[in-house]
């Protein structure tokens, strides 16, 4: 039995909300302009109304963000490695360390810029997808050595 | 690790442990066979259609059959293979070199396919099976003598063996299953494609029949062609599929026109299905699958890429569980049933979801008229995840899924009441590592 509020979950850095704010920010704004600019073909109230509807919907998605980022989680336990995200569908993946066959840490270059990188957990499931977005720079180097030190530890056969 | 036994067999080919082999110089028109194959289609029905003169489009197709044929020519001039130290390395490619090192101790399973043009040749293909998604660290030694190819697959399997544990005992092999050609056929045709195909067909013959003229068929022939051609596909690649287990593993054979004869080395094998579509459970007919990590390297002669190797294409439930009885020591049969509140989110799949497990294994039943059973050997189980949609949380129901290697791949416990999905969660990764340890040992550690 898993109590998800006894596991002490560790959590992405802060910053990772305002990574994701400048994100559906850089989607809505060209979003709005091309589909304002593209109702005033209509009319100029068409051109306003749809741009006004874009940008409430991306303050709507901005709304939830905090919640989906603070829904991410992970928990390093003895043999294996929790992962939960997730707010409309939770999930909740353990992945046996033994299991891991290689582990990334990628970082794009918003997430860069303010020192976050994404660290992806690779087992030999397709569907076993495991990533922690938004961890310190340091944090996720850390992570994946100690991932894979004991990846390697425990390592067994397909 | 290096098995250096006295050169056995053909000396031709096997000779010489050392040296580098070719392949056989056929191989390039057997490569070729499928454009040979799709260009007399072409000309025969453009013959028959309609009469007006195609010179320039038979010239077309020549010349890219002939450059087909001279690309293999050179691809076979620069491909060489050899096994040493337990490895098999192919070297190939003439202006990028392309040499590749495939250790025989993470073999999962080898194949000799032999496509219809290779048969009348007497050649054979052998495909090296190694675990992950892609097919780029797969083998292919297409094509060899067939004889070759046999000797080639029973060597590479025991040098396979040899790694980890001894040499499995040569002993005799007994057949478990054989499919009958005429169930077959009924079982293909009572599928969902047999069932899209009689659609076309009766879709055709009403519209020619209403508009009077045969010219009408045009427009459908290429969605007729297409139904029967998955058909034909299906049941060329299962006609005759035999089962047989040796001392080095699963021999599967099948196929009408192009024969494939697989190994599946013991403790391979990834996940195990049984599926049961509406229609034939009233025949008490039933489908049973393996899942072996490492997808088949889709070749030329490769038109089906099948995900799934089917071990009984269709068989009797009796068929079934006597081939059950031989893959798992135990088969827990799925019998705890979901509560019944997942009725409301499930209407049409409730009365089939059930999971149960025991120490080695847990299986999960689901599906909506056709029920599919997944068994998972718990020491394969790569992931565990818990997945809870909005539905779900409002009725208090979780969904754990089992990942075994490859593409969705798995088994899938549905619906479950939320504290018994957590309980799953926390029992199943200890069971699952239990096993592990337990699989490890006999093994040595075993081998990826």
């Amino acid at each position: 039995m898993i109590d998800r509020s006894e596991v002490s979950w560790r959590r992405p850095s802060p910053l990772l909300l305002r990574v994701r704010r400048i994100e559906v920010a850089g989607v809505t704004v060209p979003l709005a302009i091309a589909g304002g600019l593209a109702g005033q073909v209509v009319s100029a109230a068409t051109g306003i109304g749809i741009a006004a509807a874009l940008v409430l919907a991306g303050v709507v998605a901005e709304r939830f963000l905090a919640r989906r980022v603070a829904a991410w989680g992970y928990a390093e336990r003895k043999d294996d490695l929790m992962v939960r995200r997730g707010v409309l569908v939770r999930r909740l993946s353990v992945i046996p360390y033994g299991r891991m066959q290689f582990i990334d840490v990628t970082a794009g270059p918003l997430e860069r810029s303010l020192g976050l990188a994404t660290v992806r957990m690779h087992t030999a499931a397709a569907a076993s997808d495991a990533r922690i977005p938004g961890l310190d720079s340091a944090a996720a180097a850390a992570l994946r050595d100690q991932l894979a030190a004991l990846g390697e530890a425990q390592a067994t056969g397909l | 690790m290096t098995t250096q036994s006295a050169p056995q067999g053909r000396p031709v080919l096997l000779a010489g442990e050392e040296g580098w082999h070719r392949l056989h110089p056929l191989s390039p028109f057997v490569r070729a066979g499928r454009q040979f194959m799709s260009l007399a289609v072409v000309l025969i029905g453009i013959s028959v259609l309609n009469q007006h003169p195609v010179r320039g489009d038979i010239i077309v197709d020549l010349a890219v059959l002939g450059l087909a044929l001279a690309g293999g020519f050179v691809s076979w001039l620069v491909t060489r293979w050899q096994i040493a130290d337990g490895v098999l390395r192919i070297d190939t490619g003439l202006i990028r070199r392309d040499s590749r090192r495939i250790p025989l101790s993470q073999v999962q399973a080898v194949d000799v396919v032999q496509s219809g043009l290779a048969r009348i040749l007497g050649l054979a293909e052998l495909q090296l099976r190694v675990a992950g998604a892609d097919s780029a660290r797969s083998g292919r030694l297409a094509c060899l003598r067939r004889a070759d190819a046999e000797e080639l697959r029973r060597k590479l399997l025991a040098l396979a063996a040899a790694s980890p544990v001894a040499a499995p005992a040569a002993g005799p092999s007994r057949a478990l299953f054989r499919v009958r050609a005429g169930r077959l056929f009924g079982a293909v045709l009572l599928t969902r494609s047999g069932a899209t195909a009689l659609v076309v067909v009766v879709a055709t013959a009403l519209t020619v029949q209403i508009s009077g003229s045969a010219t009408t068929v045009a427009p459908f022939l290429p969605i007729v062609l297409g139904a029967a051609g998955a058909l034909w596909r299906q049941f060329n690649g299962e006609y005759g599929t035999t089962v047989t287990a040796a001392p080095d593993g699963m021999r599967l054979r099948s196929g009408l026109i192009q024969t494939t004869a697989e190994t599946i080395r013991p403790g391979r094998i990834q996940a195990v299905r049984l599926v049961e579509p509406m229609i034939w459970r009233r025949f008490g007919w039933c489908r049973l699958e393996v899942d072996v990590a490492g997808s088949r390297e889709r070749g030329e002669n490769q038109s089906e890429g099948r995900r799934h190797r089917a071990l009984i294409p269709v068989g009797s439930r009796a068929d079934a569980e006597k081939m059950l009885a031989e893959l798992m020591p135990s088969h827990p049969l799925p019998t705890r049933p979901a509560p019944s509140r997942s009725r409301r989110k499930a209407p049409f799949s409730y009365h089939f979801l059930a999971w149960t497990a025991d120490d080695r294994y847990a299986v999960a039943s689901r599906g909506r008229v056709c029920r599919q059973t997944t068994w998972v050997p718990l020491e394969k189980v790569q992931s565990i995840r818990w997945v809870q949609g909005p539905l779900q949380r409002q009725l208090g129901l979780a969904t754990v899924h089992l990942d075994a290697a490859g593409k969705r791949v798995g088994a899938r416990i549905q619906d479950r009441d939320n504290a018994e999905a957590l309980e799953i969660l926390g029992t199943l990764p200890d069971l699952a590592r239990t096993a592990r340890s337990r699989a490890g040992q006999p093994a040595a550690g075993g081998s990826a």
